[in-house]
C-alpha cells in the first residue's frame, strides 16, 4: 500500500514534474495569500501585511525547495535534469564535445575489440561439455628433438586400461579421403578418430549422431561423419544425408551425421590436426595392437569430475613410468607424458601476444584517457567564471559536484556509444586480418559481458573525466580570489598531462618499432627454399596404382612430363609435405651406426620427393648430388639429408656415401639402411624463427608416399597454371582429385600471420597515440599562447622578431616534449621487456627502434608546437594591445 | 507570536504526529494546520512552512493524508488535507508509542 503510493508519486515526480511543480507553487502561494490575508485582519496595511508574511516565510522559492527535497525520486530527477544540463552545455560548445566523444570512442573501442578478442580466446571456455575437464597428452621427446610429440596406438591403450581418474581418452589423426562417386572426386581433409572422441570431447551432432562402440564392431558397416560445411556444400544441406551412401577411398561409406555449423576442432596448433576438418572416419579396429613406435595419435582426456589436473597428470606420469619398466622399446630413454589443460594449451602460443596487445590497448585507453582530461581541464577553466557565479547565487557544492559528475558520465556514455561502433569496425577488421592461430577470434563478439566491461570501463571514465572540474570546483570555491594563481595551476596541470601523454605515446611507438623491427627481420629469414612463382597442389592417386610400384611411378611419370610441357614451367616436382602446412609430420629416427641404441636415436623429419624438387622448390644442394629418375623401386636405397644432420652427425667430415639407419614405413624401428648421395641446406618448413629438426629426404619412386602435394615453377603467373593442370589430369584420369590450389607463398604469409597481426596493431596504436599526443601538445601550446598574447604584442612592438618569438613558443612546446621523452625512454625500456616473447632477432633494448620513436615524437612535438607558434605571431602586434 | 521565549524545536518525527492529529478532527489547508498546531500548544511549536511543506508532502506521498485541490473565498487554488484510515491507523500506533515514551521520560526525569 506505502510502496505502491510511493511508486505513483515517484512515477509523478518522474513524468508529471511541471504539473507538479505549478502544483506546489499555487499552494505555497496560497500559504502568503491566507498568512497576508491574516496579517490584514490584524490590522495591518496591505503592503506591511504582505512584507511580513513574506519575511515570516522567507520567501517562497527557498520553501518550495524545500518540498522538493521530500519528493520521492527527487535524487532521479535532479539526475535527469543535470544530465539534460550537460547535454546543453555540450551542445553550446560543439568543438569541445566533438573532440572528447571522438577520442574516448576510440579509447574506448579498441579497448572493447581487444577485450572481446581475449575474451573470446582466453576467458571462454571451449565450446564443449564441460570443457574445464578436458586434458590433451603429449608425448614428451624432448632429447630427441619432439618435445611435444604424439602417442602411439599400444599407449592409448595403456591410458584407457591403467588410468582411474579420466571418464575416457579419445584420439583424432588428421589425414586426408577421397570422396568420389556423385559429382566432382575431392580429396578431403578428414580426421581419424577413435569411436568414442566426440564422447570424450563432450560435442554432439546436429543431424544424425556421432560415432559409436557398434561403428568398430567386427563387419560393421563403414561410417562417416560429415562437417557442416562439407554438407552444405557438397550435398547441398539434404537434410535426408543421414543413411545416405557416399564413396570414401573407394569404399561405400555411410552417412552417420553432420556436425553442428558451430562446431570448430580446437586443439592445439601444433597438433597438426586443423580446425576445420571437412568429415571424420573411424579408425580400423585393432588401433591399440599396432607398434608402439608408430606415434600419430593425438590424444584428448576427459578427467573425472572433481579431479585437478595436477592429479591426473601425476597419475599419468605413472602410468609412464610404470610402461617404461614393462616394454623394452622404450630403451633407456624410457617415456614421459605431458598432460596439460586443453584449453591452455591451445592458447599457449598466442597468449603473450594477446597479453601484449591487451597492455598495449590498456596504455592507449590512459593516453585518451589523460588527453580527454587535458580538454576537461581546460573547459573547467574556461568555465571558472559560470561556476563562481553559480558557487555566488547559493548553488549548493554537493549539487555541483553531482553535476561535474553527471557532466562527465553524460560524455563518457557518448563516447562508449562511439567506441561500440569503433569496436564493432575493429573487429570485423582484426576477424578478416586474423591469423590462423587465432582462429577463434572469428567467434568474438560484442556481447553482454564485452558490454559490460564497456560500460564498466564507461563508468570509470565518466568518474576520472568529472575529476579535473571537481579540482575546478573546489578550487573556485576555496579561493575564488585567487584567479591568476588559479589559471597558472591550471595550466600547469595541463602541461603535466601532455608530458605524460608524450611519454606513454614513446612507449607505444617504441613497442610498435620494436615489433615492426622483429617482422622485417622475420622477413628476411631465408626458409630455405623460393616460394614465388610456385603454384601448389595436392593429388592423391586411388585404386590399383595405390600399391604397385611400377603402375604408381608411371603415373606420375607420365603427369609431371605432361605438366612441365605446359608454356612457361620451368620445373615440376613432388613432395610429401608442403613447408608450413597442417597435415601431421612425418618423421623418425636416424642411426648413423648398425647395431647403435635405438631407443635413443636422434629424430629427424622425413621427406619424400621427385629429382626435380630441388628445381622446383628453390633448395640449394650443397654437396653431392640430387636424386634421377635412376633411383625407383629397382635401385638400391639412397637417401639426401640437410646440412644440419650432417654437421651433427659427421662433424668436419663429408656426408657423402655414408649410410643411414632410417625408419620411412613407420614401423618403430631405423632398420631400413639408405646411402647418403648429397647434402641440402636445410629447410624451415615448421617455423620460420628457428631450425627445429634434422631432415631427411627419400626418393619419392623408392618411398610411393600418397597422396603428395605438387610444386609447378613458372615464369609467369603461377595462378594461371591451376586450369591447364586441371587439364592434364582430366586428361590421364578425370577420377583424381585434386585439392588445395594455393600459391606457396600463401603458406608463407600464413606462417608469419601471427606477427604480421601483432605488428598491425601495434602499429595502429602507436599512430593514434602519435595523433593524440600531437593533439594535447597543440592545445597546450596554443592555450600558452592565446594566455600569452599580450606580451608577444609587447614584445613585438618593441622590436623583437616573429622568428624570436615563435622560438619562444616552440621552446615551450619542446620543454614539454622533452620531459615526455625523458619520462617516456625509462617507461619504454621496462614495458619492452614484457615484449620479449614477440621479438625475434632484436632485443628489448634495440637502439634503432628508440631512436626513431625518439626522431618521431621529437619531429611531431616540433611540429605540433610549430602550427601553434604561428598562431602566437600571425596577427599584428597593434591589434592585440587594441583588443586588450 | 506570542511568548517567543517558550518557542521549542520540534524533536524530530513529532510533526508528523501533530499534523495528523490535527486533521484528525477536519480537513484543513497549510496554514489552517500550522495555526492550529501553534494554537493548541499555545506558542510552543511555530511550525514554519519551510518544514510544514515537506511534511505534508511526504505524508502525502505514503498515503496517511490526501490532498484536494479547492477554490478559497478570494478566487485562488487552496489544497485542503484530510486523513485518510492510512494516516488514522498511524496515529494511532504514534500516538500510543508517544505516550510511553513520555511515561518513560518522566520516570527517568523524576526519579531521584
Amino acid at each position: 500500500m506505502r510502496i505502491l503510493s510511493r511508486l505513483a508519486s515517484l512515477l509523478r515526480t518522474l513524468f508529471r514534474g511541471r504539473r507538479q511543480d505549478a502544483d506546489l507553487d499555487d499552494e505555497v502561494r496560497g500559504y502568503l495569500e491566507e498568512l497576508t490575508r491574516k496579517k490584514i485582519g490584524e490590522g495591518l496595511d496591505p503592503e506591511a501585511a504582505r512584507r511580513a508574511a513574506w519575511i515570516e516565510m522567507g520567501g517562497v522559492e527557498p520553501v518550495k525547495e524545500e518540498a522538493r527535497g521530500a519528493r520521492v525520486g527527487v535524487g532521479v530527477e535532479t539526475t535527469l535534469r543535470d544530465a539534460r544540463y550537460a547535454w546543453r552545455s555540450l551542445w553550446r560548445s560543439p568543438g569541445f564535445a566533438l573532440a572528447t566523444v571522438l577520442t574516448l570512442g576510440v579509447g574506448i573501442g579498441a579497448s572493447t575489440a581487444i577485450f572481446s578478442v581475449v575474451d573470446a580466446m582466453l576467458l571462454s571456455p571451449l565450446p564443449y561439455r564441460d570443457s574445464s575437464r578436458l586434458t590433451f597428452v603429449w608425448s614428451d621427446m624432448t632429447e630427441a628433438g619432439y618435445p611435444r610429440a604424439p602417442l602411439s596406438g599400444p599407449e592409448l591403450g595403456d591410458l584407457r586400461t591403467r588410468a582411474t581418474l579420466f571418464e575416457g581418452f579419445g584420439a583424432i589423426w588428421a589425414n586426408s579421403a577421397a570422396l568420389t562417386g556423385d559429382g566432382e572426386p575431392q580429396r578431403l581433409r578428414v580426421g581419424f578418430v577413435t569411436t568414442d572422441f566426440f564422447t570424450v570431447l563432450g560435442a554432439g551432432a546436429a543431424l544424425g549422431r556421432t560415432f559409436a562402440a557398434e561403428d568398430e564392431a567386427k563387419g560393421a558397416p563403414p561410417a562417416i561423419l560429415l562437417s557442416a560445411a562439407l554438407w552444405q556444400r557438397r550435398f547441398g544441406g539434404d537434410p535426408g544425408i543421414v543413411g545416405r551412401r557416399v564413396v570414401v577411398n573407394g569404399r561405400p561409406t555411410t552417412v552417420i551425421g553432420v556436425m553442428p555449423a558451430s562446431f570448430r576442432l580446437l586443439l592445439p596448433t601444433d597438433s597438426s590436426v586443423p580446425d576445420d576438418l571437412e568429415a571424420f572416419l573411424p579408425f580400423r579396429r585393432g588401433l591399440t595392437e599396432s607398434e608402439r613406435g608408430q606415434q600419430y595419435l593425438r590424444v584428448v582426456g576427459r578427467l573425472k569430475p572433481g579431479v585437478t589436473l595436477a592429479q591426473g597428470r601425476r597419475e599419468i606420469d605413472g602410468i609412464a613410468a610404470r610402461i617404461s619398466k614393462e616394454f623394452p622399446e622404450y630403451g633407456s630413454a624410457g617415456r614421459r607424458y605431458d598432460t596439460v589443460s586443453l584449453h591452455a594449451d591451445g592458447v599457449r602460443e598466442i597468449r603473450p601476444t594477446l597479453l601484449a596487445l591487451f597492455a598495449g590497448v590498456g596504455i592507449l585507453l590512459l593516453i585518451t584517457c589523460v588527453n580527454v582530461a587535458g580538454l576537461l581541464a581546460a573547459r573547467a577553466a574556461a568555465r571558472r567564471e559560470e561556476i563562481s557565479l553559480r558557487i555566488a547565487l547559493g548553488a549548493g557544492r554537493l549539487r555541483l559536484f553531482r553535476q561535474c559528475l553527471v557532466e562527465g558520465i553524460v560524455l563518457a556514455l557518448l563516447g562508449a556509444c562511439v567506441g561500440v561502433a569503433v569496436a564493432r569496425a575493429a573487429l570485423l577488421a582484426l576477424v578478416a586480418a586474423r591469423p590462423e592461430s587465432l582462429s577463434r577470434i572469428a567467434a568474438a563478439t560484442i556481447d553482454g559481458r564485452v558490454l559490460a566491461f564497456t560500460a564498466g570501463t564507461a563508468l570509470l571514465w565518466g568518474v576520472l573525466l568529472s575529476l579535473a572540474p571537481l579540482a575546478e570546483v573546489l578550487r573556485t570555491a576555496t579561493a575564488a580570489g585567487l584567479k591568476r594563481a588559479g589559471q597558472r595551476a591550471q595550466t600547469r596541470t595541463r602541461t603535466v598531462l601532455v608530458a605524460v601523454q608524450v611519454a606513454l605515446g614513446v612507449v607505444l611507438v617504441v613497442g610498435a618499432g620494436l615489433v615492426a623491427r622483429s617482422f622485417v627481420r622475420l622477413q628476411g629469414v631465408d626458409p630455405g627454399f623460393a616460394p614465388d612463382h610456385v603454384l601448389s597442389f595436392r593429388l592423391g592417386l586411388v585404386g590399383a596404382r595405390d600399391g604397385d610400384p611400377h603402375a604408381f611411378n608411371a603415373f606420375g611419370r607420365t603427369f609431371e612430363k605432361e605438366v612441365a610441357a605446359l608454356p612457361g614451367v620451368t620445373a615440376v616436382a613432388a613432395v610429401s609435405h608442403l613447408p608450413f602446412d597442417h597435415i601431421p609430420n612425418w618423421g623418425g629416427p636416424y642411426l648413423a651406426t648398425p647395431g647403435a641404441d635405438e631407443t635413443t636415436a636422434p629424430m629427424a623429419d622425413y621427406r619424400a620427393v621427385t629429382p626435380d624438387f630441388f628445381a622446383a622448390a628453390g633448395a640449394h644442394l650443397v654437396a653431392g648430388r640430387a636424386f634421377t629418375e635412376a633411383d625407383d623401386e629397382n635401385a638400391t636405397p639412397v637417401v639426401m639429408v640437410d646440412e644440419r644432420l650432417a654437421r651433427l652427425t659427421w662433424p668436419g667430415r663429408s656426408a657423402i656415401g655414408r649410410r643411414l639407419g632410417l625408419d620411412p614405413q613407420s614401423n618403430g624401428h631405423p632398420s631400413t639402411w639408405a646411402t647418403v648421395v648429397g647434402v641440402v641446406r636445410h629447410v624451415r618448413h615448421t617455423s620460420l624463427l628457428e631450425e627445429v629438426r634434422e631432415q631427411v629426404y627419400f626418393p619419392q619412386r623408392q618411398i610411393n608416399r600418397n597422396p603428395v602435394a605438387y610444386l609447378v615453377r613458372t615464369r609467369s603467373d603461377p595462378a594461371a597454371l591451376a586450369a591447364p593442370i586441371r587439364g592434364v589430369l582430366a586428361r590421364l584420369d578425370p577420377s583424381l582429385p585434386i585439392s588445395e590450389v594455393r600459391l606457396l607463398d600463401g603458406y608463407v604469409t600464413a606462417a608469419r600471420g601471427a606477427q604480421r597481426f601483432t605488428m598491425i596493431l601495434a602499429t595502429a596504436f602507436a599512430a593514434v597515440a602519435l595523433l593524440l599526443a600531437c593533439i594535447g601538445l597543440y592545445g597546450v601550446v596554443a592555450y600558452a599562447v592565446a594566455q600569452r598574447r599580450r606580451e608577444f604584442g609587447v614584445r613585438m612592438a618593441l622590436g623583437a622578431l616573429p622568428c624570436q618569438v615563435r622560438g619562444l613558443v616552440l621552446r615551450d612546446g619542446m620543454r614539454i616534449a622533452g620531459v615526455g621523452l625523458a619520462l617516456g625512454i625509462p617507461a619504454a625500456l621496462a614495458a619492452s621487456r614484457l615484449l620479449r616473447s614477440q621479438l625475434f632477432g632484436v632485443t628489448p633494448r634495440d637502439l634503432a627502434s628508440y631512436g626513431i620513436a625518439v626522431g618521431i615524437l621529437a619531429f611531431a612535438a616540433v611540429g605540433a608546437s610549430w602550427f601553434a607558434a604561428r598562431r602566437a605571431t600571425s596577427a599584428s602586434p597593434l591589434e592585440v594591445l587594441r583588443a586588450e | 507570536m506570542a511568548t517567543p521565549t517558550r518557542r521549542t524545536e520540534l524533536l524530530k518525527g513529532t510533526l508528523d504526529l501533530l499534523i495528523l492529529r490535527t486533521l484528525a478532527l477536519e480537513p484543513r489547508h497549510g496554514l489552517a494546520i500550522a495555526e492550529r498546531i501553534e494554537q493548541i500548544t499555545r506558542g510552543t511549536f511555530v511550525v514554519k512552512p519551510g518544514s510544514l511543506f515537506p511534511a505534508l508532502h511526504r505524508l502525502e506521498q505514503d498515503g496517511a493524508i490526501a490532498g484536494a485541490w479547492g477554490e478559497s473565498e478570494n478566487g485562488y487554488r487552496v489544497k485542503t488535507y484530510r486523513l485518510e484510515p492510512a494516516g488514522r491507523r498511524q496515529l494511532e500506533r504514534e500516538t500510543e508509542q508517544w505516550k510511553r515514551i513520555v511515561l518513560a521520560m518522566g520516570q527517568v526525569l523524576d526519579a531521584t
